[in-house]
């Protein structure tokens, strides 16, 4: 009986918590179209070299082959088919996606984690300004709101920073690979151990806070201060400050903190990314950032591209599923179908009674504490 | 403020960490006393449970404890995730492979290791690129090679004396061990101030038990 179990990692979704999902990505598929975004629909199943830029440890796929022999994969992500059909297709630049569905990464057995989630998420090509970034920010935040989720904290990092930083170090390319392990990992004694030649240099102060570099936005930036001028550093903190502005303008209720001491989310991210989340739960809302390389992979012509991806699952668990009342319940006789239709449309929370007697109608009714509606009563 | 929960590895562990905790001003009267508790909240700004080995990762990983104080044997042979920040300067020992003296490493046959630790195994022996079978054993992993079960064993060794009394030898020396301090990731962002307040703590009175807290290579 082993095969009618299901696989570790999946689920089923029975009645309200399906029906508050699918509602879930009507309404955001809503906000993206009023928006003047398109949809843009991809095959669950794609070649295995579309997938290449993820980085394997987190996005380990499921793996198939194709009649011919060639590698396919179920999609573990959802912005690398939308690469490919950018670098395939000759679609005018700029353009406004959006799309939703399903991506299949494999979990380690019992961990708890699902194999298969829900995105639902934007991609904005052909725009190179901050703007673009801003208007992920908003699509983002703007979503949350209309879900009636409260105090969102934005996290926000940069994918150069840390490299722009280390460069400066002046440290052997082996050793510098060694510190950015070390912070990523937030192991402090290797980390301490591999900064201590710095101690006395311009630097010294700013490494020793740098693996406690996260946290409120304010405070993070005096830490930044501390660093002696480095002028590739200016623009990433310009274009860090001006977004936490206008999150704080736009969003107020909000919160904006910054990382600087975290590897980026994807090799293929060149610019800000940024995550929200809530103080309750361990799982984000939604992740996004910029990627101006990726295109180049396809078909050596950058392309400026900046997307942010909801996780509808999380944002179904935020979400307080509505008491599943009981329907009621229309009897009526074969020759009454036309009415029977007509009190359903008329009375919400209803469905047709498909029972061929009363009593059996009755029965039911009963056992699952419904209202019964007798149409058969009004004939004479 | 809410409490910091605290997941330490029960045993020798505890018995040599809580000196640490002590110097560092927690107060574990309730462990040092504990009768049949497991968990202790004497100290306003922790509660620390006592766990075994492996679970301090599983309550860790849940989110149920912020920090976890465990041995690296434990984080290798799981694959751990989250953030081993500290290493502690106590607990500090070595991998081995041992076997009896008629032992030879360089047999040309595919030979057969106990352990109570298959992945670090595995990964050694991979690493020198020779494939064995690996048989996994709960504990006393010193028989093993004396009574026929295992050509050899790979464990964990502290001061020898227990390879010694058995009339076994060294091999070849593993990966060190010591013991770590272990953070949930979302927990460092939601406790940023009360963890680093902790850890500080800790560094000072690991380095004033007279030890650097650093692995000598």
């Amino acid at each position: 009986m082993k095969n009618k179990n299901l696989p570790s990692g999946t689920r089923d979704e029975l009645g309200v918590q399906a029906e508050v999902k699918e509602s879930i990505e009507n309404k955001l598929f809503k906000n993206f179209r009023n928006r003047g975004f398109r949809k843009l629909t991809t095959p669950v199943l794609e070649y295995s070299d579309v997938f290449q830029p993820l980085n394997a440890d987190n996005y380990r796929p499921y793996q198939l082959l194709d009649d011919q022999g060639e590698p396919l994969v179920l999609r573990p992500d959802l912005t690398l088919p939308v690469a490919r059909v950018m670098a395939t297709t000759g679609v005018d630049l700029p353009v406004k996606w959006y799309y939703g569905g399903d991506v299949f990464r494999v979990k380690k057995q019992l961990s708890g984690s699902y194999n298969q989630l829900t995105q639902a998420g934007i991609e904005i090509v052909g725009y190179r300004g901050l703007k673009a970034d801003w208007e992920c920010l908003d699509v983002a935040l703007s979503g949350c709101r209309e879900m009636a989720i409260k105090n969102v904290t934005v996290e926000l990092s940069h994918a150069k920073f840390v490299a722009v930083v280390v460069d400066q170090l002046g440290l052997p390319e082996a050793t510098g690979d060694s510190l950015k392990q070390a912070l990523f990992n937030k192991d402090l004694s290797k980390f301490d151990s591999l900064i201590a030649p710095l101690k006395q240099s311009d630097f010294g102060d700013f490494l020793q806070e740098w693996p406690w570099l996260f946290g409120d936005f304010d405070q993070v930036m005096e830490v930044v201060d501390r660093l002696p001028e480095i002028p590739a550093l200016q623009p990433i903190i310009s274009d860090l400050q001006s977004t936490a502005q206008f999150i704080n303008e736009m969003y107020p209720d909000d919160t904006v903190t910054v990382d600087l001491s975290i590897p980026s989310p994807q090799q293929y991210y060149t610019g800000m990314a940024f995550r929200g989340f809530t103080e309750q739960s361990a799982d984000y809302l939604f992740s996004g950032g910029r990627y101006d390389d990726l295109l180049t992979n396809f078909q050596k012509v950058k392309t400026s591209a900046v997307g942010v991806a909801f996780d509808v699952d999380s944002l179904v668990e935020r979400t307080a599923l509505p008491a599943d009342t009981p329907q009621s319940l229309i009897f009526f006789n074969d020759d009454q179908w036309e009415a029977a239709v007509e009190t359903l449309a008329k009375t919400p929370n209803s469905t047709l009674c498909l029972t061929n007697d009363r009593e059996a109608a009755k029965r039911l009714a009963a056992s699952n504490g419904s209202q019964l509606i007798d149409l058969t009563k009004q004939v004479k | 403020m809410k409490r910091l929960k605290i997941a330490l590895t029960k045993g020798r562990t505890e018995q040599q960490v809580v000196p640490l905790l002590e110097a560092s001003g927690i107060n574990c009267d309730g462990i040092r006393n504990k009768q049949r508790r497991l968990i202790f909240d004497e100290d306003p700004r922790y509660e620390i449970i006592l766990v075994k080995g492996p679970d301090v990762l599983t309550y860790l990983n849940n989110g149920s404890v912020q920090i976890g104080i465990v041995g690296s044997d434990i984080l290798d042979e799981q694959q751990n995730s989250q953030y081993a920040m500290l290493d502690l300067s106590v607990g500090k020992c070595r991998f081995v492979l041992a076997s009896t003296s008629d032992f030879d490493p360089q047999a040309h046959r595919r030979k057969i290791i106990a352990t109570k630790y298959p992945n670090i195994t595995k990964r050694y022996f991979q690493g020198i690129g020779e494939d064995v079978e690996i048989i996994k054993i709960e504990g006393s992993v010193e028989l093993a090679p004396l009574i026929g079960l295992a050509d050899a064993i790979v464990d964990i060794v502290e001061t020898g004396n227990t390879l010694r009394e058995n009339h076994l030898q060294v091999y070849a020396r593993l990966q060190p061990v010591n013991t770590k301090l272990v953070v949930n990731r979302l927990a460092l962002r939601q406790y940023q101030p009360q963890i680093k307040q902790l850890i500080t703590n800790l560094q000072r009175a690991d380095q004033q038990s007279g030890q650097s807290n650093l692995i000598k290579e």
